[in-house]
């Protein structure tokens, strides 16, 4: 598809497809620049916290292991997964089906990983946690005194590199056809 | 699967219904238990969702109040009325309004993850604000109960398939069309 082009449900305007405007290599770029940033993001200070000279360094998921000891580990598995594994797995599925495209072997893809992708996409919200610990700044104001650590802007750089990969992707296009899929019209924009 | 066959379609429904009602029950403790306790300097205190809004609006984050009230409160809300309303009236909705109902599905699966806030933001105050007695922050039974909510209506979304609603076959026929 032509940069700025758009395929639509005819039935329904759901985008099927968007023609990018970077290329057909941009969702490749966004994807490997949000696996190298996760690397950082999580082994970097995220944010420090300090009181009456007390201070206390937390790492990405320095909350999810202090859910998990204080008996809450089923909250402890949602935050790690929907806040780190899922985004990390959907970035990695993305990669598995970008690299070989890249190379000229675009294979046609199974129904179940496409809808697999798109469940970890509905599941990844590293956005909703940047927002999160925003809010938790905002809220904490003169509690403590704290500073936003390196691990928590290249976190938020991630955050960014996914949702601009999945706006350069589209799994329609790489899955193969579903033939029971209502029809679809490319409308230019 | 065959997303056309009457059966699948119907059972998109009726799992779809199921998790909603499961998460419009979980509903009710989610609102009422604490999610949070704060101890500052001796003096405790817990929060449910609706009292750490209330406390961040006078703490005069108007702003603030308004994003967590939205996330956590209106949006779980109108998640969980748009999907009955979608539910009991999927196999009724006139052919000619079917679009506009699919866009109402796209707009509840699209909003749903931002209910996660609430959970993401306890999670992260519990990991940071551990300084003994000085202030700590601690996790309550509230935030499961509030984040079975967030999980099942996501998954009451993702269960439900908004092409039953171009679907002809096991409709009802309409009263008012002649037949």
């Amino acid at each position: 598809m032509a940069p700025g082009e758009r395929a639509l449900c005819v039935r329904c305007d759901t985008v099927m497809a968007r023609g990018s405007r970077i290329g057909p290599d941009g969702a490749l770029a966004f994807t490997v620049t949000g696996l190298v940033l996760a690397i950082p993001a999580a082994t970097m200070p995220f944010v420090t916290a300090a009181k009456l000279g007390s201070e206390r360094v937390s790492l990405l998921f320095t909350g999810v292991a202090s859910l998990w000891t204080h008996g809450m580990p089923e909250i402890a598995a949602l935050v790690f997964l929907c806040g780190g594994l899922v985004p990390i797995a959907f970035l990695c599925c993305l990669a598995c089906l970008l690299v070989p495209a890249h190379f000229g072997r675009k294979a046609a893809v199974a129904e179940p990983f496409a809808r697999f992708v798109r469940l970890l996409g509905h599941f990844s919200m590293p956005e909703v946690q940047v927002l999160a610990v925003l809010v938790a700044l905002m809220k904490l104001g003169s509690l403590v005194d704290l500073t936003l650590g390196p691990g928590f802007w290249f976190y938020g750089a991630m955050s960014l590199a996914v949702l601009f990969a999945v706006r350069c992707f589209n799994l329609q296009a790489a899955a193969r056809p579903d033939p029971s899929a209502p029809p679809a019209a490319a409308k230019a924009r | 699967m065959n997303p056309d066959s009457p059966s699948n379609g119907l059972r998109s429904i009726s799992t779809s219904a199921a998790l909603a009602t499961a998460s419009a029950v979980m509903l009710v403790p989610a609102n009422l238990l604490p999610v949070l306790s704060t101890q500052t300097s001796g003096q405790a205190q817990t929060n449910t969702i609706f009292s750490g809004v209330v406390e961040l609006w006078s703490q005069g984050l108007w702003a603030i109040a308004v994003i967590v009230f939205s996330a956590s409160i209106v949006i779980p809300a109108l998640k969980l009325g748009g999907l009955a309303w979608l539910l009991l009236n999927a196999r009724r909705i006139p052919r000619a309004d079917a679009r506009k109902w699919a866009h109402l599905y796209a707009v509840l699966d699209l909003i749903g993850r931002w209910s996660m806030l609430d959970v993401f933001l306890v999670t992260f105050l519990t990991g940071l604000i551990q300084f003994g007695l000085l202030a700590t922050v601690e996790p309550r039974s509230g935030i499961v109960a509030f984040a079975s909510v967030v999980v099942l209506t996501m998954l009451a979304t993702q269960a439900f398939d908004p092409r039953m609603l171009w679907r002809e076959d096991d409709r009802h026929p309409s009263p008012v069309s002649p037949s």
